[in-house]
């Protein structure tokens, strides 16, 4: 029953949009509250739907006719809901607390009806039945992480932090829509009968044996380029950190729990075509394993307490795709794995930025050299932030601790299926960088002496509630929900009749699926690292600080300059790429649209103008000239018709 | 009875000297009275035709094409009038003010 009203689950949000937008002005707290209700709205709806489809193992779908080749339709199967769910109750979370963070702003309306907009953006993205449907909403989230980003757009950083995204991101779209052009023909070319929805995922699904596995390779790859720009994976994550400068309710929104997700959930989503195009996922496994390792290095030395979470945000999204990437070795089961990460992550990420948004609420300072001490007057903000933290390392029996243990066991059947060892080397090196950075974060801003004079106060029950809820999830989810969550999800495919075997077969792995056994050491050394990197945080940053950061580095240290400096990946990108390369070649084109264009196009209208000048001068104005003409003509006229008589005669 | 030629050259040669005077003068009245003796030089057509064929519309033609010639000349020396007082001259050689 609540099936049938599965399109209010973006209605809703897009109504409270429009509300918003138009009478926001009007009502008190910037009608953020139509924007909560209609949330709560989408969030009812999901949990109906999960409740009516998760003990009948069916799903939902529901199509219509759109044009040509093209359906829009709603695909509710588990990989859906649970993702509907996730997004749904997040971002009621973030919109509760938002009011009460925002409050004040003069743009609230602004904000909360770009927010309702993200929302429903964001729950269609994860609905749609069909690539192209996906892509429209793939772009309008993108739209409102721009919009979001420059929320405050007079703060000149903001408004070009919010280009910046904007533009990269659109690297990856362009390789995402290339894919799927590359995809609609290859489908076209199958000869499916007239009338066939050729982008529709079932249709992908059932027909992914047929198309030439090279083709696949390539269409895979494209569609990877998106993730990678959507998910800020290197070489595309450059724009996340950047992002902190909108409101952090957005940052955790959009750039923690949902928005970057996407990615993710395409590659997932496309898991298949991916099974069948190993190359492709190999790619996925180490870009994920790299990101992974390379954001927890940058994460480490930050100061801005916004950015470390970004950069553990983008290792995080690479944990994701590192256990997509392993779905070689463990089949649809990487899905499972993969997924249920990315669920735990949006908790306790969603959890840890606004966490950080209730500290710089109080401290009004970004920078954690300016904090300390800050658990006195913040008991709840601090200990939920710890329970954030202790999910994001992966301390036992939190959430993080059985995702993060499944994708390392899934990297580690990758290596030993011969497909190399550097992902899980990455991800293994990762939980120590993680624990490290993680509460770096948390002893320097909440432990030890206030260092300047901030503001001390908790924030108010609107702002504290949310976080409550959300460290419960954090800590208490994963251990009741891993194994259906594995099963329910894992198995998505199933419900397509995806014969995963038979994709081997074209995909060309040999893999015995029983064969995996791995040491005991394995599964006790995310445990060990994790601890260890507390530890070591705790060494170095807390109040029984045994040791000074200098004995590891010094001022003149060439790894700390390079890693401060963030890889010079803005020297890279902005003064290599951008101002000569891509400079460059605006400068070629430039010439060939100067010369070549508007050349053509000036000749021809000079050209025009000279023929009209020479020929101006008939017209002298004197009237004996114009006479003479006519009588000149008449004669020659009157000769011609006469001699013509002639002749016929 | 004057033989219809004759009527013929009559017209044939006022319609000559008034094209004549339309090729080579300057001055704006002049013009105006070359036109007047083209469009006699046709009246005359019209009246020795209507008079050699018993037919009175030639003529009653002619009648038409005179009153026509007498507004004509109206509007014709109102403009020349106008132009006078405007430039001081009547020379239709410097009244070139809208020309390239």
């Amino acid at each position: 029953m609540y099936s049938d009203y599965a399109y209010l689950i973006v209605g809703l949000p897009i109504l409270a949009f429009v509300l918003t937008i138009f009478l926001g002005w009007h009502l008190p707290k910037g009608g953020g509250f139509i924007t909560v209700l209609a949330t709560i709205g989408a969030l009812i709806l999901s949990v109906g739907i999960f409740k009516e489809i998760f003990p009948t193992d069916t799903i939902v779908h529901q199509s219509a006719h759109w044009f040509a080749n093209f359906n829009v339709g709603i695909l509710i199967d588990p990989l859906a809901i649970v993702m509907l769910l996730m997004v749904s109750f997040v971002c009621t979370m973030i919109h509760i607390f938002a009011l009460g963070y925002m409050d004040g702003d003069p743009g609230l309306a602004r904000y909360f009806a770009e927010a309702g907009l993200f929302t429903a953006a964001m729950l269609g993205l994860v609905f749609s039945d069909n690539l192209l449907q996906l892509f429209i909403f793939w772009e309008l989230v993108g739209v409102c992480s721009y919009l979001l980003i420059g929320f405050w757009y007079r703060k000149p950083c903001a408004a070009s932090a919010a280009k910046k995204a904007f533009l990269v991101t659109r690297v990856g779209d362009i390789m995402f829509l290339a894919g799927m052009i590359l995809l609609y023909t290859n489908m076209a070319k199958l000869g499916l009968p007239e009338g066939t929805y050729l982008l529709q995922f079932q249709t992908i699904y059932e027909n992914l044996v047929h198309l030439p596995s090279g083709q696949m390779t390539a269409i895979a790859l494209l569609i990877f380029g998106g993730a990678v720009g959507k998910s800020g994976q290197f070489p595309l994550h450059v724009w996340l950190p950047d992002a902190m400068e909108g409101p952090t309710t957005v940052s955790a929104m959009i750039h923690a729990a949902t928005m970057v997700t996407a990615g993710v959930y395409l590659v997932a989503r496309m898991f298949p075509l991916f099974y069948a195009a190993p190359n492709a996922l190999m790619v996925v496994a180490y870009i994920g394993g790299f990101t992974a390792f390379f954001a927890a290095t940058m994460g480490l030395v930050m100061f801005d307490i916004k950015r470390v979470l970004a950069y553990s945000t983008i290792s995080q999204l690479g944990y994701m795709m590192l256990s997509l990437g392993a779905g070689a070795a463990v089949g649809a089961a990487a899905v499972g794995v993969g997924i249920f990460h990315l669920v735990g992550h949006s908790f306790f990420k969603a959890l840890l930025f606004l966490c950080a948004g209730s500290v710089i609420h109080a401290v009004d300072t970004n920078d954690m050299r300016e904090m300390g001490g800050v658990l006195r007057s913040m008991k709840w903000t601090g200990l939920t932030m710890l329970a954030g933290a202790l999910a994001l390392v992966g301390f036992p029996l939190t959430t993080g601790f059985y995702s993060k243990d499944e994708i390392l066991v899934a990297a580690f059947e990758n290596g030993l299926y011969g497909l190399g060892w550097l992902p899980y080397a990455f991800g293994a090196v990762t939980v120590l960088l993680t624990a490290v950075y993680s509460f770096r974060l948390w002893f320097t801003t909440f432990d030890g002496e206030p260092r300047t004079d901030y503001g001390k106060h908790e924030s108010p029950w609107v702002m504290v509630g949310p976080l409550v809820i959300l460290a419960i999830c954090a800590l208490f989810m994963g251990y009741p929900t891993q194994d259906t969550f594995y099963d329910y999800v894992g198995n998505n495919f199933d419900h397509y009749g995806v014969d995963f075997d038979e994709l081997a077969v074209v995909g060309g792995h040999h893999i015995e699926h029983e064969a995996a056994h791995e040491p005991f050491i394995i599964k006790i050394l995310p445990i060990i690292l994790c601890v260890g990197g507390i530890l070591i945080a705790a060494l170095f940053y807390s109040r029984w600080k045994k040791l000074d950061p200098g004995i590891v580095t010094s001022k003149n240290d060439p790894l700390r300059k390079i890693v401060l400096r963030r890889y010079y990946q803005h020297e890279i990108y902005t003064g290599w790429l951008a101002e000569k390369v891509v400079y460059g070649l605006a400068l070629v084109s430039n010439v060939f649209d100067l010369k070549i264009v508007d050349g053509a196009v000036n000749k021809i209208s000079k050209l025009t103008v000279g023929l009209g000048g020479n020929v101006r001068r008939v017209q002298t104005g004197v009237i004996q000239n114009y006479i003479t003409a006519i009588v000149l003509g008449l004669t020659v006229l009157l000769v011609v018709v006469k001699l013509g008589m002639e002749v016929a005669i | 009875m004057v033989p219809l030629v004759l009527y013929v050259l009559l017209a044939s040669t006022m319609f000559v000297v008034g094209l004549y005077g339309l090729m080579t003068q300057r001055n704006g009245i002049k013009l105006m009275m070359c036109v007047e003796i083209l469009l006699n030089s046709a009246n005359i057509n019209l009246v020795a035709f209507s008079a050699h064929l018993p037919n009175v519309d030639g003529q009653v033609f002619a009648l038409f094409s005179i009153a026509l010639a007498a507004a004509e000349a109206g509007v014709g020396f109102a403009i020349l009038i106008l132009l006078y007082r405007l430039y001081g001259t009547i020379e239709l050689d410097n009244i070139n003010a809208l020309r390239w």
